[in-house]
């Protein structure tokens, strides 16, 4: 992979060629998607989503002694407004003296949208520099100036002449993509581009002695970059540093709640480890081609199964396998002994999972694992990665063939009439989507969440525990389910769920 | 030129839109704008403000017909037309309402063609071109009052002398703003008048489709749906009057002063209201009154926000509880002749107090306004500070209110550290919450 030339990244439908409407079975899809054209579904009624400015905002705004700067009109970047004096806790969780979430929105008016934004983006850099004198300046482009043509490299390269910050480009217009986790690559573009690496201009290299060389070099060879975009709670930092301590690696974490300065020395690592390939697929390729690190990507360390995956891929890059499976067989012995509890208490129960790919097949392993049988799955897009996991979780969990997978992001009307035809005991969504099923009455556990823990063999038990409890009250959303309405007509639950997919397109692709 | 701004306190005019439709009794908004509009804009309309949710329809159930770049190239109407028709089919409400993003604002796809189409139909579907480049989320409010009052309000050449509009409590914008409709509507009553405020509890859409009738109608702000009356009173020619919003005993009775005079009510009568209240109020102040000189509960106050709350909670700190409220910083986009009226709404205080009034959108400013007006002790063994202070504001305030070690009521928009649901601070009784709240704050930060 080599786009890190380029000003700006490929969105992910092209790269990935990604999926985002699609309903039908777990096997159905596994057969559809190896033909390589589900890309071209759409649908006829949708409903909002966020796009890759929202995310791109939610994987980076927690970088500590940053500034961010939405170019856009007044709106781009609101959901911002909601962590504005709450992310800051986050943040101390990681550096004490952190100083929560500062931006500058351009307000671009009617007047810049005719005669180019370019003033706007030089007083909001300025801004920005002269108020806070940060490390580094983060710059979301949003649809408006990428539609007025506005250069915002020119002018940045510009403004990097007279700021002390790092200013970092990201281009993350929302209207060129219905894939929102393009955010991902659109961030690391900017990253990699403006934050890696030695800035040799503005600070001497550093120098050691032959001695010091090997040391340090017998350091880089132990450490791994541990990346998180946002999806990973301080105590599953935690706990999945605790395992890679245990195989005695160093670790080193990125890029979200980072320092800018963090980046300067990324490339010293022996190994990229990714927690899902949905986020970091493009991170670590570019890593590989650019400095040669290999990296892990395969799957994320929810449930035992995929926990134990992902430890193995990482101790057969550093030929560390006995000293792994001496660990594994270690934690999973004394795990198992405490979920046994559960697994009685949730026999028989079923669950409904929904979110990121990646995360949705791990957990649903994980419940699977616990007694629970899963109806059906939804995730937000689907591509070549998803593709091997679903195989996986196909041979891992036996008969799940027949239950519901179904591709899309938000689209909260084909979930409502999904639930209404399979009633789950336990609904499992990531935010946005969950107050629509709690006004269903189901029984709602997060899919994530940025005080609680999931990953890791700590997480299995505490996901056990956190479940039990909801499923012992749920009288909440029972309330809710009774006393409140979801906006649609009676007659949409009599149709079919997928009624306003089109897969004309990639019916016509596949044959074309 | 317009300003670049830092951490503002509103979104766009779509976002403002959307909170104002979503607030309507079974409305539906549908977005003509890119996908991640309505998802972006859900948070500010959500959790910034007191964790709404979405009403019936909002959040991510927002129907938007997530035009992409080909779209952009090709227009986005097509896909409008396709979207309204399946809205009907999918949505269930009794009010379609077609609002628009800045990227189908600068294709020129043209919404009112499309919804036209629909005219006829059994449901209302409605259009307007929230040009999100020409204004915040007040300009949203705006729009879509207007365009409420010219296509949906029926025409009623009769007027009915007992009944009157009131809005200018913007949805979203104002986090308590169901509760504040509910206690003006109820205070109204006891004037003798029916009020619709189309968006408090029990409101339905067929009162806003008769507002026409009403005798006048109440803009319960200096800045915020004064154009939506004007509308008004070309469109159903019902005049209107401006009036702050009231919190507490002095401004409350002022309302009820100014309201009653406008609609011809008996002096004697809004006297004797007046009066009614005050026996209400007073002993619940009353209660204080050991532990507020014993503690000496008097405080400083630097209050930040929106012009509607800043002057109702500088009038009431001031002439209801005796504080020091010398700091005002107004934070939202105004123009000249909106910042002269809101000025103006700042004065004749009981107390003599002249409180200093900035204007500035920025929220990192607010340190520096302190600063200024109460410099920091250099060292000196004698100074006269910001102390003993209190900050009423938003939760944007929270790290201005460390700095200073001061506590913080967040009160105006967004408030994400507090859950909002039937609060009210408005009236009478509302300033009895609001002094529970304050004086809470500074009993529990002893
Ligand atoms: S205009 Fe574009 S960048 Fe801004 S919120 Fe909408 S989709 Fe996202
Ligand atoms: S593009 Fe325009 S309409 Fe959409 S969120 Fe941004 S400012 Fe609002």
């Amino acid at each position: 992979m080599d786009y890190i030339k380029h000003k700006v990244p490929p969105v992910r439908e092209d790269r990935l060629m990604a999926c985002q409407a699609y309903g039908g079975t777990c096997g159905d899809l596994s057969t559809e998607s190896k033909k390589g054209c589900l890309y071209a579904s759409k649908r006829t009624f949708s409903q909002t989503q966020g796009c890759q400015l929202n995310l791109s905002l939610g994987m980076i705004s927690s970088m500590r002694d940053a500034v961010m700067v939405i170019h856009s009109p007044i709106g781009c970047g609101g959901n911002l407004i909601q962590n504005a004096g709450i992310n800051k806790v986050f943040q101390k969780l990681r550096q004490e003296s952190a100083v929560g979430l500062r931006w500058i929105n351009t307000n671009l008016s009617e007047v810049d949208v005719i005669s180019g934004g370019e003033a706007k983006l030089r007083q909001a850099v300025l801004k920005a520099e002269r108020e806070f004198r940060p490390s580094a300046i983060l710059v979301f482009n949003s649809c408006v100036p990428a539609l007025i043509g506005d250069d915002i490299d020119g002018i940045l390269d510009d403004l990097q002449k007279q700021v002390s910050a790092k200013i970092v480009p990201i281009h993350c217009e929302g209207f060129k993509t219905k894939i929102q986790a393009t955010a991902y690559d659109s961030v690391y573009h900017g990253l990699i581009r403006n934050l890696v690496g030695e800035d040799n201009t503005a600070k001497p290299a550093v120098i050691r002695t032959p001695e010091e060389e090997i040391e340090h070099q017998a350091k880089i060879s132990k450490t791994v970059n541990l990346l998180n975009v946002g999806s990973m709670s301080r105590i599953d930092e935690e706990e999945l540093v605790r395992l890679l301590k245990a195989l005695d690696l160093n670790v080193r974490i990125l890029p979200s709640y980072s320092h800018p300065d963090d980046f300067t020395y990324a490339h010293e690592a022996a190994l990229n480890v990714s927690i899902c390939a949905t986020h970091d697929d493009y991170f670590v390729e570019h890593f590989k081609q650019m400095y040669g690190i290999p990296y892990v990507l395969r799957t994320i360390p929810i449930g035992i199964a995929n926990t134990n995956k992902w430890l193995r891929d990482i101790a057969s890059f550093f030929g560390i396998e006995e000293q792994t499976e001496k660990l594994i067989a270690a934690e999973t012995a004394e795990l198992k002994q405490a979920i046994e509890p559960f697994k009685a208490e949730f026999k028989g129960k079923t669950a409904f999972l929904t979110g990121g790919e990646v995360r949705i097949l791990t957990t649903a392993e994980l419940l699977h694992n616990l007694g629970f049988e899963i109806l059906g799955l939804r995730g937000y897009h689907f591509d070549k990665y998803g593709e091997i996991l679903l195989d996986e979780y196909l041979e891992d969990v036996p008969n799940s063939e027949k239950a519901i997978f179904n591709i899309g992001s938000g689209q909260v009307f084909e979930q409502a009439n999904l639930l209404s035809k399979i009633t789950p005991d336990l609904f499992v969504g990531h935010i946005g989507v969950n107050g629509s099923a709690a006004k269903q009455g189901y029984p709602i556990f997060p899919l994530f969440g940025q005080s609680d823990d999931y990953l890791g063999y700590k997480g299995v038990y505490e996901v056990a525990t956190r479940v039990s409890r909801i499923l012992k009250n749920a009288s909440f959303n029972k309330n809710l389910g009774k006393n409140t309405r979801l906006p649609y007509r009676d007659s949409w639950y009599e149709q079919d769920p997928f009624t306003y997919i089109d897969d004309s397109a990639s019916i016509a692709a596949r044959i074309g | 030129m317009s300003k670049v701004i830092e951490r503002p306190r509103y979104v766009c005019a779509l976002g403002g839109a959307i909170g104002t439709i979503q607030s309507l009794p079974r409305a539906i908004p549908i977005l003509h704008s890119s996908s991640g509009c309505g998802g972006n804009l859900a948070g500010a309309l959500s959790g910034a403000s007191g964790y709404n949710g979405g009403n019936y329809c909002g959040g991510q159930a927002l129907p938007s017909s997530n035009v992409s770049e080909r779209d952009i190239v090709f227009g986005g109407e097509g896909r409008l037309q396709e979207q309204i028709e399946n809205t009907l089919k999918v949505m269930d409400g009794d009010l379609y309402f077609v609002v628009t993003g800045c990227m189908v604002e600068m294709i020129g796809d043209n919404v009112h063609a499309v919804t036209k189409r629909f005219k006829g139909e059994k449901l209302p579907v409605l259009a307007a071109e929230t040009v999100s480049f020409k204004g915040n989320s007040y300009y949203g409010y705006e729009l879509v009052l207007e365009t409420l009052f010219r296509d949906f309000v029926e025409p009623a050449p009769v007027k009915d002398a007992g009944t009157v509009n009131l809005w200018g409590v913007v949805p979203m914008q104002d986090v308590f703003w169901k509760g504040n409709l509910g206690v003006l509507k109820s205070l109204l009553k006891k004037l003798g008048y029916e009020t619709n405020t189309f968006f408090g509890q029990g409101e339905t859409l067929e009162n806003l489709k008769n507002s026409g009738k009403a005798s006048l109608n109440i803009v319960v702000s200096d800045a915020y749906g004064i154009e939506a009356a004007k509308v008004f009173e070309e469109v159903h020619g019902v005049p209107y009057i401006t009036v702050p919003l009231p919190i507490g005993d002095h401004g409350t009775s002022r309302f009820l002063r100014t309201v009653g005079k406008a609609l011809g009510v008996d002096e004697i009568k809004v006297e004797k209201l007046i009066q009614e209240e005050r026996k209400a109020y007073y002993p619940y102040l009353e209660r204080l009154a050991d532990v507020y000189n014993d503690l000496d509960f008097q405080r400083y106050a630097t209050v930040v926000g929106d012009p509607n709350y800043t002057q109702a909670v500088t009038r009431f700190l001031s002439d209801d509880i005796g504080w020091l409220p010398e700091l005002v910083v107004i934070t939202d986009i105004l123009g000249e002749e909106q910042k002269e009226r809101v000025l103006a709404s700042f004065g004749e205080y009981e107390s003599g107090l002249r409180p200093e009034i900035v204007f500035d959108e920025d929220a990192s400013s607010v340190v520096g306004y302190i600063n200024r007006h109460w410099p920091q002790n250099q060292g000196q063994k004698y100074h006269k500070g910001f102390a003993p202070g209190v900050i009423i504001g938003s939760v944007m305030e929270r790290d201005t209110a460390e700095q200073f070690k001061v506590p913080l009521l967040p009160v105006t928009y967004p408030i994400s550290n507090r859950v909002v649901l039937n609060r009210a601070y408005v009236g009478y009784s509302g300033g009895l919450t609001l002094a529970e709240d304050v004086l809470s704050l500074v009993v529990a930060h002893r």
